[in-house]
């Protein structure tokens, strides 16, 4: 081999191997991330990845998911053309179709199920990776309907909600500053990989970390100093029990709950309850330990707190548990103080930057009214703070209809698996739809039930406005055309309002137009944006944080303070019985009957993170998929032995809503009687065991993450 | 200059970030069957007293200071890079006999059934010859996984070095 052939298969950059290194951003995961990129492209083909070192956010780092881009955006089943459907719906069978021919298709059914029924009978549905949305979420509303909805909901709303509703916003944890980390469900290893040099740093400095999670994790073992090994679904009576240790002795910062919150004597009367045997007796943790915990928690000067997205709010009492955890930061003084929680409210698309945009009036200033959103009547605090229908019940208004039809879902990576009983939810659609349009990057079993679908290209092939903590945005710029047939999402959007001739100059502007909109005033325009490989620093960008400005003006809600009782709550009809206080329910309160407690004895636990699975997003990437090739359940090394299952063993998982077959492997990480098991397998949909009315009644979040179940060892078919 | 593989398992996670970045740059062919040179371990240790230790660990060629495999091998495809010191190999004349991968504690040779030639980690040598680092080490967000110049390691007062893995175990004669 020559010395440049060596040089070649080591993909080593240069004029002489003709590899040249461009820069873009990953998107596999959820926009609060998405690390910036190094294509190494040779040909018009990647052919191989790494984080950007230059990149103010990733700092070079990648996950494992994002090691395997070059293996995602290469997929084998990515879509190639826009599709028209052949066979029956769910069936698989289409023709390849031209654009033209789709936006035809597109406009001719949604503008007929609008003349027919309403522009509110078409919902605008989007899954992943949510980097449209503004432009899609406009869309909606210019067309005419009310009715736009997201994977948020299912997916880290209820956390927002619930931080709206107590202390007005949300507030991220100040490391850099605090003694303390209760890292309340953190797991970083596995789900934000950027957050570990933080606490790592914070334990170089001599800060103590306290877990609460319900398995051994790498951060219970590399990071922890206090473990709390806790019972699945009863953090909100940990909460509660730790709140009344922290007030008995007199731990409280009371200047601060005099001064800055609402309702101190009733939340007092609720934690009252629950004195610490009680607590260790739901919890299943041992009282010296929480004591420990919640006196370091307490009096080792600032503490931060980790909220985690969806950990907690996929349990049925997930909502007010979250909120129990909150208030643990005012009643210590943590909130908005330095070491504590600050507030940094989003920039663009989930990312604080430290600057203001016009994100909010580019989706919401269109928004038609005159009908409820779908969902609003059954979840009306959902409805109250949040301007997208809530998803979980359009099964239910799919099948009964009512208060109006929908007959029209347009989809931009709608993913059915996100739901309770997906398979009920496909059936509905099959038998309500006049028309169902899907876009994606893969065919997935969702689009397998559309009449059009079409296909989108990865971020990697689309050049794409994003901002970034420390102050930055940028705006992409392709590293690769566009594989096959397949376009940006955006570009969908715009051509066919072009196409449909929607009453809106800025949709039909395109893309690039519509996000100089939005940044108008930073300092910057997309075109400046684009003369940059890099993200660049905004002029009117604030950063970081200051904390202390909420305390200094007033909290975002309707008392103007920190809401121990929560007032916005307080203002829901009655009738729907949700306490303004964050008090605790069981977490399978509505499955607890002899008979079902009998059946089904095992606490199934889904989504739980690994570093190599998001859901269902990441299973089909072969180089990922080898991690773990089975669908699997972990089962406890108790359980396994009285059941006589081994690793490697077919079990079958069964609820009262239905069965599915995994892969055994035995572990000792989670608790004894619970199962553990990821989600989003096609042939293994865990989702189809968790009942479509288990639900927060707070939020309409379905419990993903506390079901009943029963599990039995099957043969090898 | 010399180059030392260190790994912390107190750092690591067994993500597998590492085994993904191996795959990328050396175009791993999963569906021909080939395996990554690079292996991760998720593994649950009873102890004595009952608890349970979880072990998280990132292995591949531990690039020994004196490598049995580089003697093992009967056409002396294995020598040492006189540069980085890193155990690479050139297979043109390997006939398989999996010699190497027998001579090896750590299993780090494989047989690649594609064309009947053994393969392994070579550091990324030509990567790391460039200035760069290994394609392992470049996907681990958490310091688990390093490669530093020997002076460097000697600097640093870490015993975590791979290549001393082999004097730790206590296996040469």
């Amino acid at each position: 081999m020559t010395e440049l052939e060596k040089k070649i298969k080591a993909k080593i950059p240069g004029e002489d191997t003709g590899i040249e290194v461009r820069h873009s951003l990953c998107a596999i995961c959820s926009p609060g991330h998405h690390c910036g990129v190094d294509c190494y492209v040779k040909d018009g083909k990647i052919i191989r990845v790494e984080g950007t070192e230059e990149h103010p956010y990733n700092k070079g780092k990648l996950c494992t998911k994002g090691s395997a881009l070059r293996n995602y955006v290469y997929r084998e089943d990515r879509i190639r053309t826009p599709l028209r459907r052949v066979g029956r719906r769910g069936e698989g069978k289409f023709e390849p179709i031209s654009w033209d021919e789709a936006y035809a298709i597109i406009a001719e059914n949604l503008n007929k199920v609008k003349e027919q029924y309403s522009a509110n009978s078409v919902a605008f549905f989007s899954g992943y990776c949510k980097w449209y949305r503004p432009i899609f979420h406009r869309f909606a509303h210019v067309f005419g309907s009310v009715n736009f909805g997201t994977d948020d909901s299912t997916c880290n709303e209820a956390k927002v909600m619930g931080d709206k509703c107590t202390a007005g916003c949300g507030a991220g944890p100040d490391l850099a500053h605090a003694n303390t980390y209760l890292a309340w469900n953190y797991e970083g290893y596995y789900s934000s990989h950027l957050s570990v040099a933080g606490v790592q740093n914070l334990k170089a400095r001599g800060g103590k970390v306290i877990i609460i999670d319900i398995r051994d994790t790498p951060a219970s073992k590399n990071l922890a100093d206090i473990f709390l090994k806790i019972n699945p679904g009863t953090d909100g009576a940990l909460a509660l029990g730790m709140a009344k240790l922290i007030i008995d002795n007199g731990w409280a910062d009371m200047d601060y709950v005099e001064k800055y919150t609402f309702g101190f004597d009733k939340y007092k009367e609720l934690v009252d309850q629950y004195p610490l045997d009680k607590v260790c007796q739901i919890t299943g943790l041992d009282g010296d330990k929480i004591l420990e915990a919640t006196r370091l928690y307490a009096t080792n000067g600032p503490a931060s707190t980790n909220y985690s997205a969806s950990a907690l709010v996929h349990h049925i009492n997930g909502f007010n548990s979250h909120r129990a955890i909150v208030c643990l930061s005012a009643l210590t003084g943590n909130f908005d103080r330095q070491g504590g929680n600050i507030p940094n409210p989003p920039t663009y698309l989930h990312k604080p930057a430290g600057f203001k945009t016009r994100e909010d009036e580019f989706r919401s200033e269109r928004y038609p009214g005159g009908a409820q959103r779908i969902g609003a009547e059954r979840f009306p605090l959902w409805n109250s703070l949040f301007d997208e229908f809530q998803g979980v019940d359009l099964l239910r208004q799919l099948e009964e209809g009512t208060p109006y039809p929908v007959k029209a879902i347009f989809g931009l990576g709608m993913n059915a698996k996100m739901f309770p009983e997906t398979d009920k939810l496909l059936a509905a659609m099959t038998e309500n739809l006049d028309f169902f349009v899907n876009t994606d990057l893969f065919m997935t079993l969702t689009c397998k039930y559309a009449d059009v679908v079409l296909p989108a290209c990865t971020s990697v092939e689309r050049g794409e406005m994003k901002a970034y903590q420390g102050g930055y945005l940028t705006f992409t710029k392709p590293v690769i055309q566009p594989l096959y047939e397949s376009k940006s999402d955006v570009d969908i959007l715009c051509e066919l309002a072009r196409y449909m001739d929607l009453d809106d100059d800025l949709l039909k502007a395109g893309y690039e137009a519509s996000m100089d909109w939005i940044i108008d005033g930073c300092g910057l325009t997309v075109a400046d944006l684009k003369a940059s490989d890099l993200p660049v620093k905004v002029p009117a960008a604030k950063w970081p944080a200051q904390p202390g400005k909420i305390l200094a003006n007033g909290f975002h809600t309707p008392s103007g303070k920190f809401e121990f009782y929560s007032n916005t709550i307080a203002a829901i009809d009655p009738r729907y019985g949700l306490d303004p206080l964050p008090s605790y329910r069981d977490s399978l309160e509505d499955q607890n009957d002899p008979e079902t407690r009998e059946k089904y004895p095992f606490y199934l636990c889904t989504g739980a993170r690994l570093a190599h699975a998001v859901h269902s997003r990441a299973h089909e990437v072969p180089w990922l998929r080898s991690l773990r090739p089975n669908p699997t359940v972990e089962v406890h090394t108790a359980d396994a032995a009285r059941l006589g299952l081994r690793d490697g063993d077919k079990a079958a998982i069964s609820s009262p809503y239905g069965e599915i077959r995994m892969t055994v492997k035995v572990t000792s990480k989670a608790k004894e009687g619970v199962l553990m098991a990821l989600h989003g397998y096609t042939e293994a949909n865990v989702n189809e065991l968790i009942g479509r009315d288990h639900l927060d009644p707070y939020t309409g979040y379905p419990g993903f993450k506390g079901m009943r179940c029963n599990i039995r060892k099957v043969e090898e078919a | 200059m010399k180059h030392v593989f260190v790994f912390d398992q107190d750092k690591c996670s067994a993500c597998s970030a590492c085994m993904i970045g191996c795959m990328d740059q050396n175009d791993i062919d999963l569906a021909a069957g080939d395996k990554c040179y690079r292996q991760t371990f998720d593994n649950e240790v009873e102890m004595a007293d009952g608890s349970v230790y979880c072990a998280y660990i990132s292995a591949a060629c531990m690039h020994c200071s004196d490598a049995p495999c580089i003697a093992a091998c009967p056409v002396g495809c294995l020598y040492k890079d006189p540069d980085t010191g890193f155990t690479v190999y050139d297979n043109t004349n390997c006939i398989g006999c999996k010699s190497c991968a027998m001579a090896c504690p750590f299993g780090a040779p494989r047989y690649r059934a594609s064309d009947g030639k053994m393969v392994k980690c070579d550091g990324c040598n030509e990567r790391v010859k460039s200035g760069r680092k290994p394609a392992c080490v470049r996907a681990c967000s958490f310091g688990a996984l390093t490669c530093v110049t020997e002076e460097e390691y000697r600097q640093s007062g870490s015993t975590k070095a791979c290549s001393a893995l082999i004097d730790q175990l206590g296996l040469r004669k």
